[in-house]
């Protein structure tokens, strides 16, 4: 299905595609031999048998979707959108027209403009698509600046989110922000950055999921073959901890200035977190280097870490060379061979990223991703709109206040 | 665009603009609220279809072009086509194209001109995914 998808998409609907018993991936010459063998008579065949019409000249298959999905109670449209295919499986709260309206105030484009078309369909990521996606993810209209530099990282080609986004290897799209939205909107960037609890990582990365699935069109087991899959597909979205960091921040070192707000990206397949080897910049530094951290990986330095490095002139920069010099094999070869990450320089230091991130404690993060295919971080400016300060008063209020007990 | 909002009071229907998302009442009991809800699917813009190329009457005597993609159980699979190939129609060649980027089309990659070169030169492809 994936492959016909593939061909379909590109306008060759009628491509003769054809299966084997040959198992995934594999090398095993006997079973190469047996699935080739079994399969050859439908290869001739599929070369050589007579187009039928629909080969020949493919009818064009187009609907314009109605904009108007559905009507019915918070429930009915919930199980409606889940059934469609529309959701991440959870509930969502109902994009109706009101609910969207409120959302585009969260930008200065009109409700029709195309910010990009995302792939695998192409679907036009238009204002109002990405406010209908942002609603159903329960996002604020404060969101909207993020999830629209979202798609526009995701399309940019140095992600190669082309790829990932559909890849066996279920990657999923990771996003840092700096800069000053942080605060705006409560991205969190201490305690439990990553767990659930703070509606902006939460929503966000959400809103972002919704768009690659319903905007983009990449359907699960169809369009978006993860083998395994991946939970920071749900979310996975945090801010630098910027106050707490004795370094400059992740977009300054990007290039960017120090008061803009930025989105970096990069599609990781794992998480892991470990403690370090022992309480001392060593003991940090060779833990880091033993997690081996593959070509595009972020390693994730809580601010205690942090502070002790760079009392003793640890900096980012340097982090990362000892983490290359030290690791056993960073960029091992991949596919049997058959491939070699292809790193942004010689020594693949931009191909690491260090972000501080966390609250008080002893831990160490790492995203990292199986390999480099020439991809890159790709960090953009977040552009707000002319109202956001109003904005931000409006919603400023929008965060948890716990029960005491 | 105002919503609409249906009120029956005592069998009576009124029809009333209001908030969203609307509401029924019947009998003194409210019903739940119903929500007119925005289709999260994007429109794409239509791609016009082509055919495939016309099919070849015997592979005797033709280039048949084997493109292995990146993953590494096609180049294996494309070899034993070959073997096939070559046994089953004496004069038949073969051409590999040995693809190296991931999951890039080819004409998107720095071999594209090599690439159009290949296609030019073969009588029909067989492409290996091995995924």
């Amino acid at each position: 299905m994936d492959a016909r998808s593939a061909a379909s998409s590109r306008g060759i609907p009628g491509i003769r595609i054809l299966g084997t018993s040959i198992p995934c991936e594999t090398n095993e010459k006997s079973e190469i031999e047996t699935g080739v063998a079994a399969a050859m008579d439908n290869i001739i065949a599929a070369l050589t048998d007579p187009l039928n019409a629909d080969e020949k000249s493919p009818k064009q298959r187009f609907e314009k979707p109605a904009r108007i999905a559905f009507t019915g109670s918070y429930e009915e449209v919930s199980r409606y959108f889940y059934r469609k295919g529309w959701t991440d499986g959870l509930a969502i709260a109902p994009p109706t027209e009101k609910a969207v309206a409120e959302m585009m105030t969260g930008t200065d484009l009109p409700s029709d403009h195309v910010v990009v078309k995302l792939i695998p369909r192409l679907g036009k990521a238009t204002v109002e698509k990405i406010a209908v996606n942002a609603v159903m993810a329960g996002a604020l209209p404060t969101h909207m600046p993020v999830l629209i530099a979202a798609v526009k990282t995701l399309m940019d080609p140095r992600s190669r989110f082309d790829t990932f986004g559909v890849s066996t290897g279920s990657w999923a799209p990771f996003f840092v922000v700096n800069g000053p939205i942080r605060n705006d909107i409560h991205i969190n960037c201490g305690s439990g950055a990553l767990s659930p609890g703070d509606i902006s990582n939460a929503a966000i990365g959400r809103a972002i999921g919704f768009n690659i699935k319903n905007i983009g069109g990449a359907r699960k087991g169809i369009e978006d073959m993860g083998v395994l899959g991946n939970p920071g597909k749900y979310t996975l979205v945090l801010g630098e901890y910027e106050e707490e960091s004795p370094w400059e921040p992740l977009h300054v070192e990007r290039g960017f200035k120090k008061e803009d707000s930025t989105l970096t990206l990069f599609l990781p397949n794992t998480y892991i977190q470990t403690i370090p080897r022992d309480t001392n910049a060593k003991g940090y530094l060779e833990t880091y280097a033993s997690l081996n951290p593959g070509s595009m990986s972020c390693l994730l330095v809580v601010p205690p870490h942090a502070k002790v490095l760079a009392s003793e002139g640890w900096t980012k920069k340097r982090i990362k060379e000892y983490i290359l010099e030290n690791s056993a094999s960073p960029f091992p070869p991949v596919q049997g061979g058959r491939g070699t990450p292809i790193l942004q320089t010689e020594t693949g230091i931009d191909d690491l990223m260090i972000v501080v991130a966390g609250g008080p404690g002893a831990w160490i993060g790492l995203l990292r991703s199986a390999g480099g295919w020439e991809n890159s971080f790709v960090t953009m400016k977040i552009d707000l709109p002319r109202n956001w300060d109003r904005l931000v008063a409006k919603y400023k209020n929008v965060v948890p206040a716990y029960v005491g007990y | 665009m105002k919503k609409i909002f249906f009120v029956l009071i005592l069998g009576a229907s009124v029809v009333m603009a209001g908030q969203d998302p609307s509401s029924v009442q019947s009998a003194g009991k409210t019903a739940e609220p119903q929500f007119k809800v925005l289709s999260p699917w994007a429109e794409a813009d239509p791609i016009t279809p082509r055919g495939i190329s016309t099919r070849l009457n015997t592979l005797a005597g033709k280039q048949i072009g084997l493109f292995a993609n990146f993953k590494r159980a096609s180049r294996p699979i494309v070899a034993e086509v070959e073997k096939h190939l070559k046994a089953m129609y004496p004069g038949c060649e073969t051409s590999l194209f040995d693809s190296r980027g991931a999951n890039v089309v080819e004409t998107e990659t720095n071999n594209r001109e090599q690439f159009i070169a290949w296609i030019k030169e073969v009588d029909a492809v067989i492409l290996a995914v091995g995924d």
